[in-house]
């Protein structure tokens, strides 16, 4: 037993005393739960079945990345970086690329394509994880229809995602440099199909959903926090701008030529699960905007930049040129190494702004990268949310704040 | 909160603020640095406090995150970051009114040894998570934090695992011919 859980349970204040006045009982929800979403321990101090105090308990996921990433090459470690927030991949492997290409200050050689497509798929997996959550929320609150209906488009963005990169899930297609693989023929057409589809699927959905009584009774008013709370737990993303602050890492701080794209940044005003609940529907729409403007734009050129020091050179050349076979070589033996230097660098994740500080010391691996996972942060706010409701609100609360464990534990 | 003037919600200029931060740091100071991504300066544990209490006073009220670093084997060997965002208050549904919001970085280098530095969870309850992770990754003491325990690991855990020292695999943990407590098979002489 762990020293927290012993903590609470041999406390005499809060085990089961009936017909006294401190009628209360130590329930510890998960981490088996499904409602957890993952593996999420909640101890709750039950009064009936008004939460008095929630403390989570996490680390169920914990797999070492950070250390992981810090003993593999640059180019390496984008794949374990992929596996912390799995429900976003590339959002993660975008953040890392970013920091370490301005640490080489290659940030502005990046190839137009290359942008547009970051930009593109990361939209995608925008849509992909918000779909996941829009499907299991629901599936959360009693409602299974819509779950079908949102795992049926999440699909077909996964059967793109396939199609371009040969994986669904942690794709590692970001590289140092700019993109694995250019996308094969016949994307266009496959991108086209979503981009038609997506808008009418999309109200669809929210014609079962938002207005419906069911939805509505059970979250609005529901794990309300105001916007000095807000900021004081940390909160970013749809959370935090569901109290009414319309701060947008792609926004704020632009990356990926994200300031020339026509896009609204989505809020609302009362802080409760509902309106983080609207939020995230809004903006599905708004990244279907992204995408559109990016497949219009889609501009030819390679994907990657042509420095042989960094990105290796391409498989046709490698047959005939020696000096091409030793460069691969040396990418792939010993890597490239980074400048010496430290910086933050945010994307805006499908949870929230995902960070990463990253350290070099100079070598060929990272000397440290620091994450900051957003779903750390929203994870720790339900001490604060949970308190004051019953123990079914507090599943919609852990469900509207959509925590991933993968990033919270890493 | 913020002010009328700026809606940035921060009232002076970032290099005001690096000056107010740098006196209000006082003998703790090691230096400042203007980096391409944000301002950022570096102190010993002891400053922290009034600068934090400055910084927040300058409108640097979200605490984005806390993080740890090893540098060992240099000197000084840990390095606590901290890294601050002025978010405005109030009516913010333009986002147009948010850009470039102004950031903030602190370096703390406490000791190598017994490295301490006093805890922000009075300030933001935000920081009482990260706080945790890093004493269980690092084993930084937060001085004054209310529930100092680990986070990510068991609590029967040895070693903080992020520090440079302990090894990929863990200590103990590595790979033995034969299996762990088992016999090496001999090896056979001709």
């Amino acid at each position: 037993m762990s020293a927290g859980l012993s903590a609470l349970v041999n406390n005499p204040d809060l085990t089961l005393s009936p017909g006294d006045d401190q009628d209360t009982l130590v329930l510890s929800m998960g981490p088996q739960h499904p409602s957890t979403h993952g593996v999420l321990r909640v101890m709750l101090r039950l009064d009936g079945e008004m939460v008095l105090s929630a403390e989570p308990e996490i680390g169920f996921l914990h797999t070492g990345i950070e250390k992981q990433a810090e003993n593999l090459f640059w180019q390496q470690a984008i794949t374990v970086v992929d596996r912390a927030d799995y429900l976003a991949p590339l959002s993660n492997s975008l953040c890392y690329v970013l920091a370490a290409e301005h640490l080489l200050g290659i940030d502005g050689q990046i190839p137009p394509r290359a942008r547009v497509l970051r930009v593109m798929f990361t939209e995608l997996t925008r849509i992909a994880s918000h779909l996941v959550w829009l499907g299991t929320h629901c599936l959360d609150l009693g409602a299974q229809s819509i779950f079908f209906y949102a795992f049926e488009m999440r699909e077909r963005i996964l059967s793109i995602m396939e199609f371009v990169t040969g994986a669904r899930m942690h794709q590692s297609w970001f590289r140092i440099g700019g993109l694995g693989i250019d996308v094969p023929k016949g994307f266009l057409e496959r991108m086209d199909d979503f981009i038609d589809r997506f808008p009418e699927r999309l109200a669809d959905m929210r014609a079962i959903v938002e207005k419906n009584v069911i939805i509505v009774d059970r979250l609005v008013g529901v794990g309300k926090i105001s916007q000095q709370e807000a900021i004081d737990w940390g909160l970013t993303g749809p959370p935090l701008r569901a109290t009414g602050i319309a701060y947008d890492v792609r926004r704020a701080h632009p990356y990926c030529d994200y300031e020339t794209y026509d896009f609204d940044v989505p809020t609302q005003t009362a802080g409760d699960s509902y309106a983080r609940f609207v939020v995230r529907l809004d903006e599905m729409s708004q990244a279907w905007r992204i995408i559109k403007q990016t497949r219009d734009r889609f501009p030819g050129g390679p994907v990657v930049i042509d420095d042989r020091k960094i990105v290796p050179p391409p498989k046709t050349e490698i047959q005939h040129s020696m000096e091409a076979l030793i460069h691969h070589f040396k990418l792939v033996s010993s890597g490239f190494n980074v400048p010496e230097g430290h910086i933050y660098q945010a994307v805006e994740s499908p949870r929230g702004e995902m960070g990463m500080y990253v350290t070099s010391a100079g070598g060929n691996k990272p000397w440290r990268v620091r994450w900051r996972p957003t779903s750390f942060y929203h994870t720790q706010a339900l001490k604060r949310l949970g308190p004051g409701n019953l123990i079914a609100d507090l599943v919609a609360i852990i469900g509207s704040m959509d925590p991933v464990f993968g990033d919270v534990d890493r | 909160m913020p002010d009328a003037a700026s809606p940035l919600g921060v009232r002076a200029p970032l290099s005001d603020v690096v000056a107010m931060l740098t006196q209000a740091a006082g003998e703790s100071f090691i230096e400042s640095a203007a980096c391409d991504d944000m301002d950022e300066i570096a102190l010993r544990p002891d400053g922290l406090l009034p600068v934090v209490t400055a910084l927040r006073e300058a409108g640097f009220n979200h605490l984005l995150d806390i993080g740890g670093t090893d540098h060992h084997p240099l000197s000084p060997r840990f390095e606590i970051s901290y890294i601050f965002t002025a978010m405005p208050l109030g009516d913010q549904r333009d986002p147009h009114r948010l850009l470039n919001l102004k950031r903030m970085r602190l370096r703390v280098f406490p000791d190598d040894v017994e490295p301490v530095v006093p805890t922000m969870a009075e300030l933001w309850p935000s920081a009482d998570w990260p706080e945790r992770e890093i004493f269980d990754l690092f084993g930084v003491h937060f001085a004054g934090h209310p529930d100092l325990r680990r986070l990510l690991n068991p609590d029967d855990w040895k070693g903080y695992p992020l520090r440079k020292d302990y090894p990929l695999r863990g200590l103990d943990r590595g790979f033995v011919p034969g299996g762990r407590g088992g016999a090496v098979p001999p090896v056979r002489e001709s």
